[in-house]
């Protein structure tokens, strides 16, 4: 990433990590050449900090905002604004409409919402769970008559009446969106599409402007909770956000641009803002870095990938295998139950910032869940933290340079880590404060390892058949400890590893997703009729998405013949209550031999996840869901490619040496400014690699060389 | 030839030890220093903290990501929704080094099944090798009921035995009288089910074939079943395979340490939780539950269970300035003919369960808190029977009653120290179960038990009110499940789920409310139903002046015409029963044949398609004096439908007023007067202690008291004489005054004669509490 090349550059993809505290951006040229912006985020109109981010990032350039602007192609945003809006309970005013005598179950939270995102301890600490306010309060909820059972049959038909009423009484509480949501509706949508109607028909009549959401127009899946959480932030929180992002596409259209922003979602591909569907863009920053990783895997040759990062709060984990992403179809966001397909991601509570304590009745060590987040630890005075972090350790240690953190913009102090580490943790584990720094890393580093371990095999498979890709601020510290000894294929961290997740916006394909629920049953010995029926069935939900895919991309100006499109579907052994994402290995079910591939490629997945004695397809099966991706071709950033200079670094690049403390002693460290490297330079450990945003730590017993992409390989010697 | 007799084997435990010599020198090491396994210091512990640490993290972890995988493999909604069930690894001897989430009562129980095998020879005889598989579910040995399936592997390391790992699921039947997992029509364990004691069902990784066949016809729910036994048998694997590769990393010396200074570890543990958040003491407090059973609709096959009786659980709680503490049951209730009886390993294991939720929420909970508690129940009691005949398929009906007391107790310890927020004024009644059977929605055998009552109120803590649908005592991340999955499972279709209004106990912070469901019999084919839950008595008190939960009552109604009322457009039935003691359905349904009492448990009835049943989760107690609520939460109640209107004016004094949109607001002076007049009430009402109890004495001296009640405290003098003599003491009684359950028109079988399963030839029981 040369950053002092002068000629007329034209810039191609701008991708925008909107954050909470900072915002990215990140900016590609015609050359593949990139470079990052900062800025402090400004959560009361977002187009000011992305303004200034981008001059930052394009000063590095020497171009101006307009300059660069006027030949972009692609923008992509994430960030965590939707989100905070639903965590804050700053949506809009939105009318609820459910079966009568169920008006209650939405503020229910089925009472696993009292507890979701909790840690071990505060799980069966009773006295700690509470339920957030309901999206919708009780009083703005209305019910409607009517009842289809599980398998679409009417049981009572739609009292029309009832649906009129609950429209005129939520009209007059002046609501400014209102959600229809009735049981079973993803099988048989009849009585909520009537009642969707009928509401539509008593706005007008009301002389008023309310949008309507029925859940089968938006997530028809089974579990009412999750459908009708989902179709609430439709209305709650993706109309706030989508006049937001218009205010973002004005402000840069203002400034000279050209194209329409699209918005990374949770499925793993970018939609537009001008989606149907924009709730499922409430969490895309962590989302951009595997999208990223995706990515240069794809132009890499990398097809299984491990991918990590480290901020100052959390450990993200994502598994990319054979090129695919995992999906999962009812998350938990924001302790809310969701029903959004989101790219699988675990999260760990442990991060640079997590605070470490000891319990003060059995002296164990307890890393988080909670962290000092920005504020660094007890090494930064000006913080006022006075627990100490994981951050202080690297101090201590030698890890973390305490003059340039931030570039130098925070000036850390290991004195008074030091000094903390002894009285918290040290003397009463009766250890040196070195060796009590060096354990803490450890025992954070072996809990990600585990992590890492787990997902893997999880899924059926071993680290070996996996590279690891490292990135976040604080990744590259610990990538050394969390991927020893699990014997990953390689270890790879991109030089560019703060700003990864906005690269990886950058590099998101344009892809709408949908999801039907279905119920197929069949027998495994079931008669080839049968197997055609069921194949047929199942195309019929595949053609119902495919339509709703293609509309989407209509209204982006993109013709059916531009998408491309990919089936999926989610199997089941009959009678269980979870299924697995399968993405179909034929375009179109037909016939019995359709149905025989299909269950072929379920049955080996599931002998992968779970174990081979699961399997039980004396069972017979079930289909549960049906799945449609649609994705059209998009200029994405080029990988850097530079030829590979010696093994040796050049002089240029050293920044003297610091004393490292690991494995009980301390040691000299050869320091390098990270952007002064140049591929095919080869450093041995001890030695600690700087830049700005990030410090990549290479202890002894490790070597790293650059390639031509910029990319550090980390490996064992 | 001369040969030698008698030759030493070795024994399969690491080291060479057989199982039996290997928990024998842990316990008479643990009983002489009073340490676990006289780890009197923690040499890996001390030595190499971090390692240790590691260790834990990483088991740990492991053990929970087991059972989050594992449970997708099944079927059942009670496992895959509610969580129930439940992973944990034990060291050679059977002590259990730590635990996943869910059911946790099971660290004991299969702790106690480990060790049945230790104590009868199965090293022997059927031999423990490795890859095989047990299974169990015997009540007698310590399970809490029949439902609760043990599968049990042992973990090998080089050829010798070095741990074990244990799964447990709540399934949905196990082929009992009656359908669903806890069934009341029986009232002897031969009625209760299929009942596998420590059995090994498979070698090398395998299950055997007999137990395949077998085990599958003696339910009536085979595919829930079969797939249960998969999620155990997969997550124990899952669990085997991570110690090994633990041991591949920190090596088995290190493995070896941590499996029992960890145990030594919890049991410090709790000691110092008990030190830092409790006040040395005794602490007195009583649990009941009712068992009406002389109701006709409770059809048992035996006149001598046809009774109505009480069950009763005096509890002291002795805490010692050292954190040591003792628990002590004297006076309770004999065992019955009934399902509600439990062992003393439930019994002791839930009480643990209890104390992770408030006073050891920690990740380091073993069995180092069942070693730093001594227990004592009289044996003979509903919870340590003598007889090998009781049934358990409900245990949990008083365990929770029982139980609740304890918070009670442990809560004004909570208090005097000033954590108010750990205080917890009880827990709800974790009922009614729905259950039942017949042919279901897709034609084929079937058994239902809703696990909605995963999802009761708790009780208010003294800061806050207690939250509302949301736990169960046996669990504290509770789920109501979604309705779609239940229809799913059951042929019942959903006319109704709502908040209970005032089910919690009203208290200067009120008890969290409950919730209920209105179902609707729907393609369903020879079915029945019946009730499992309190109703006459409420089982949880309220704490500090809080008013307890209200207790339960069932509605059912038959022959609906609900039918035909949908067609023709009339009112269906929607929503709660808002207001049992006004209610509305009845006129819904003119024609219709309706159960609405106090019987809260029954036996199957007949059901049939548009009949309707009422599921209601109970609320928990509450906290503190009604009339110190602040008002306007009382309006807030209201208005979210948490309390009914009448009683804010009754029991908080609180006088409502229109708020405008429907919404009530407080009339603030007219509330201050209204709470003058009811405290001045009270006042006038009140008359001195002496007086009161010379009242009662006298009631007492004439017997002026139910047969049922009578009954309840001749069986506790009989087993309990201390408890008799305390209460002579307290209400001066004379000698002569004399209660005897032979005196009492009822009959009281199994008051002389009982025969214990410890009398049966080559048993060895296995005792973990002074009797």
């Amino acid at each position: 990433m040369p950053l002092d090349k002068q000629t007329k550059r034209s810039v191609q993809v701008l991708g925008i990590d909107a954050g909470g505290t900072m915002t990215d951006t990140f900016f590609v040229d015609s050359d593949g050449d990139f470079v990052v912006g900062k800025s402090q985020s400004t959560p009361q109109n977002e187009a000011l900090g992305l303004i200034a981010s981008s001059k930052e990032g394009l000063e590095h350039w020497g171009l101006t905002l307009e300059e660069a602007l006027s030949g972009i192609q692609t923008g992509v945003y994430s960030g965590t604004a939707m989100l905070n809006r639903v965590v804050q309970r700053k949506g809009l005013r939105t009318g609820l409409i459910v079966n009568a005598g169920m008006e209650d179950f939405h503020r229910m939270g089925r009472a696993a919402q009292a507890y979701l995102g909790f840690a071990y301890e505060d799980r069966i600490h009773l006295n700690t769970h509470y339920y957030d306010e309901p999206l919708v309060p009780r009083h703005l909820t209305r019910g409607v008559m009517e009842r289809i059972d599980m398998s679409g049959n009417v049981v009572i038909p739609l009292r029309e009446d009832s649906a009129r009423t609950a429209a005129r009484e939520l009209i007059a509480q002046e609501v400014e969106g209102i959600v229809i949501s009735l049981l079973h509706s993803y099988r048989n949508p009849a009585h909520e599409r009537r009642v969707r109607d009928l509401v539509e028909e008593e706005v007008a009549a009301a002389g008023k402007t309310i949008p309507v959401f029925a859940s089968t127009d938006y997530y028809p899946v089974r579990k009412e909770t999750h459908r009708t959480n989902t179709t609430i932030l439709e209305a709650f929180a993706a109309e706030p956000s989508r006049q937001t992002l218009k205010k973002i596409t004005t402000a840069f259209k203002e400034n000279g641009s050209k194209f329409d922003f699209r918005v990374m979602a949770t499925h793993g591909g970018t939609i537009s803002w001008k989606a149907k569907e924009l709730a499922r863009t409430i969490v895309s920053g962590p989302i951009g870095g595997v999208i990223g990783a995706k990515y240069l895997g794809e132009v890499l040759g990398y097809s299984n990938i491990a991918c990590s990062d480290i901020g100052g709060t959390s450990f993200d984990v994502a598994l990319i295998t054979q090129n695919e992403l995992t999906i999962k179809n009812d998350p938990d966001m924001a302790r809310l139950l969701l029903s959004l397909p989101l790219v699988a991601m675990d999260s760990v509570g442990a991060g640079a910032g997590s605070f470490i304590r000891l319990d003060p009745y059995t002296k164990a060590i307890k890393l988080g869940p909670d962290s000092a987040g920005y504020r660094v630890g007890v090494c930064w005075e000006a913080s006022g933290i006075e627990t100490v972090t994981v951050s202080d350790c690297h101090v201590i240690l030698g890890y973390l340079n305490p003059d340039n953190f931030l570039g130098g913009q925070v000036k850390l102090s290991r004195e008074r880590a030091w000094n903390a580490m002894k009285e918290q943790v040290a003397d009463p584990l009766g250890l040196s404060v070195e060796d009590a720094a060096a354990g803490v890393i450890e025992l954070l580093d072996s809990d990600l390892r585990d992590y890492l371990r787990s997902m893997i095999s999880g899924k059926g498979y071993s680290p070996s058949s996996f590279v690891c890709f490292s990135y976040g601020g604080a990744g590259p510290v610990h990538t050394y400890g969390y991927t020893e000894g699990l014997g990953f294929e390689d270890v790879i961290v991109p030089a560019w590893a703060a700003g990864f997740s906005a690269f990886g916006c950058a590099a998101a394909d344009f892809e709408y997703r949908y999801d039907k629920s279905l119920d197929i049953n069949i027998a495994t010995d079931a008669s080839e009729d049968l197997k055609t029926a069921q194949a047929q069935t199942l195309q019929a939900a595949w053609q119902e998405l495919k339509e709703r895919v293609l509309e989407e991309f209509e209204i982006n100006g993109y013709s059916p013949d531009k998408v491309q499109l990919q089936p999926g579907f989610r199997m089941q052994y009959r009678g269980q209550l979870n299924d697995l994402e399968i993405e179909s290995p034929i375009i179109e079910a037909q016939g019995a031999e359709d149905w025989d591939k299909l269950v072929e490629a379920f049955n080996d997945t599931y002998g992968r996840v779970y174990a081979a004695s699961a399997r039980s397809p004396e069972l017979g099966y079930s289909v549960t869901g049906a799945i449609m991706r649609g994705t059209v071709p998009i200029p994405k950033p080029k990988i850097p490619k530079e030829e590979l200079r010696g093994a040796t670094p050049p002089e240029e690049a050293k920044l003297g040496s610091r004393k490292f403390y690991r494995h009980k002693q301390w040691v000299d460290a050869q320091l390098y400014q990270m952007e002064k490297l140049q591929p095919g330079n080869r450093i041995t450990g001890p030695a600690v690699i700087e830049s700005d945003a990030t410090t990549f730590v290479v202890p002894g017993g490790f070597e790293t060389w650059l390639d031509g992409h910029r990319l550090f390989h980390l490996k064992e010697v | 030839m001369n040969m030698q007799t008698s030759v030493k084997t070795r024994g399969i435990v690491r080291g060479g030890e057989t199982l039996k010599e290997h928990r024998d020198r842990l316990m008479e090491a643990t009983k002489r220093t009073k340490h676990y396994a006289g780890l009197s210091k923690m040499a890996l512990r001390d030595a190499e903290p971090i390692k240790y640490n590691k260790l834990f993290s990483r088991l740990r972890a492991g053990v929970v990501d087991a059972r989050e995988t594992a449970k997708k493999i099944a079927a059942s909604p009670i496992v895959e929704q509610e969580g129930e069930l439940c992973f944990t690894l034990y060291n050679a001897a059977g002590d259990s080094i730590l635990t996943s989430t869910g059911i946790i009562i099971h660290v004991g129980t299969m702790g106690a099944a480990i060790k049945y095998m230790i104590e009868n020879g199965w090293e022997e005889n059927p031999g423990i090798r490795d890859g095989d598989i047990f299974c169990n579910n015997d009540s007698l040995i310590g399970n809490v009921h029949p439902c609760d399936i043990h599968t049990i592997v042992p973990i090998f390391h080089e050829g010798e035995l070095i741990g074990w790992v244990g799964g447990v699921t709540h399934v949905i039947d196990t082929g009992s009288v009656g359908p669903g997992s806890m069934s009341t029509g029986q009232v002897q364990r031969f009625g209760d089910g299929y009942s596998i004691t420590c059995r090994k069902i498979g070698e090398n990784d395998t299950l055997f074939r007999d137990w395949l066949h077998e085990s599958q016809r003696m339910v009536r729910t085979t595919r829930y079943w079969m797939l249960d036994e998969r999620t155990r048998v997969a997550g124990c694997h899952m669990i085997r395979d991570l110690v090994k590769e633990v041991i591949a990393d920190e090596g088995i010396e290190s493995y070896w340490k941590f499996a029992y200074e960890s145990v030594e570890h919890g049991r410090v543990g709790l000691q110092a939780r008990i030190k830092a958040m409790t006040i040395p003491g005794k602490y007195r407090q009583v649990g009941f539950v009712d068992v009406p059973y002389a109701h006709e609709d409770v059809r048992v096959p035996s006149d001598f269970a046809k009774v109505d009786t009480i069950m009763h659980t005096p509890s002291e709680i002795t805490i010692r300035g050292d954190g040591t503490w003792r628990l002590d049951f004297e006076g309770s209730s004999r065992w019955g003919w009934h399902t509600y009886n439990a062992h003393q390993v439930s019994f002791t294991s839930g009480i643990w369960v209890m104390m992770t939720q408030s006073l050891i929420p920690t990740e380091m909970i073993n069995d180092g808190a069942a070693y730093g508690t001594e227990f004592r129940l009289p044996k003979g009691t509903w919870m340590n029977p003598d007889d090998r005949r009781v049934a358990f398929s409900y245990s949990w009906h008083f365990l929770v009653s029982s139980w609740t007391a304890l918070w009670r107790g442990l809560s004004r310890a909570y208090f005097g120290r000033g954590y108010l927020e750990e205080v917890n004024a009880g827990n709800a009644n974790t009922s009614n179960w729905l259950q039942g059977g017949g042919f279901n929605q897709y034609d084929e055998i079937h058994a239902v038990n809703s696990f909605e009552c995963a999802a009761n109120g708790v009780g208010a803590s003294a800061h806050m009110d207690g939250i509302s649908h949301a736990a169960a005592v046996w669990n504290p991340e509770g789920d109501m499940g979604d309705m779609e999955i239940w229809e799913l499972a059951e042929p019942l279709v959903y006319l109704g789920r709502q908040i209970k209004a005032s089910s919690g106990g009203a208290g200067k912070y009120r008890g969290g409310c409950g919730f209920e469901s209105l179902r609707m019999v729907w393609n369903a084919k020879d079915w029945t139903m019946f009730f499992m839950g309190n109703g006459h008595i409420s089982s949880d008190w309220g704490l500090m002046g809080g008013y307890p939960a209200a207790s339960g009552y069932r509605f059912e109604a038959h022959d609906t015409r609900l039918k035909e009322i949908i067609a023709e457009g009339g009112t269906i039935p929607c929503g709660g029963d808002t207001d049992p003691e006004n209610p509305t359905w009845e006129a819904m349904l003119p024609d219709a044949r309706i159960k609405r009492d106090k019987q809260a448990i029954t036996t199957e009835a007949m059901f049939k398609d548009y009949d309707l049943y009422l599921n209601y989760m109970r609320g928990g107690p509450g906290f503190g004096d009604p009339l110190d609520r602040e008002p306007q939460k009382v309006a807030d109640d209201v208005n979210g439908g948490y309390l009914l209107p009448r009683f804010a004016d009754s029991v908080y004094g609180v006088v409502l007023a229109d708020a405008g949109d429907g919404m009530k607001g407080v009339d603030v002076a007219a509330t201050e007067a209204r709470r003058r007049a009811i405290r001045k009430a009270r006042i006038e009402e009140s008359v001195p202690v002496s007086d009161w109890m010379a009242g009662e004495r006298e009631k007492i001296l004439n017997k002026e008291a139910g047969v049922h009640v009578q009954q309840m405290f001749a069986a506790s003098f009989k087993l309990g004489p201390r408890f008799e003599q305390d209460f002579r003491a307290f209400w001066n009684l004379p000698a002569e005054w004399k209660l005897m359950e032979a005196d009492l028109p009822i009959p009281s079988y199994g008051r002389e004669y009982s025969m214990d399963i410890s009398e049966l030839p080559d048993v060895k029981t296995v005792q973990f509490v002074e009797e």
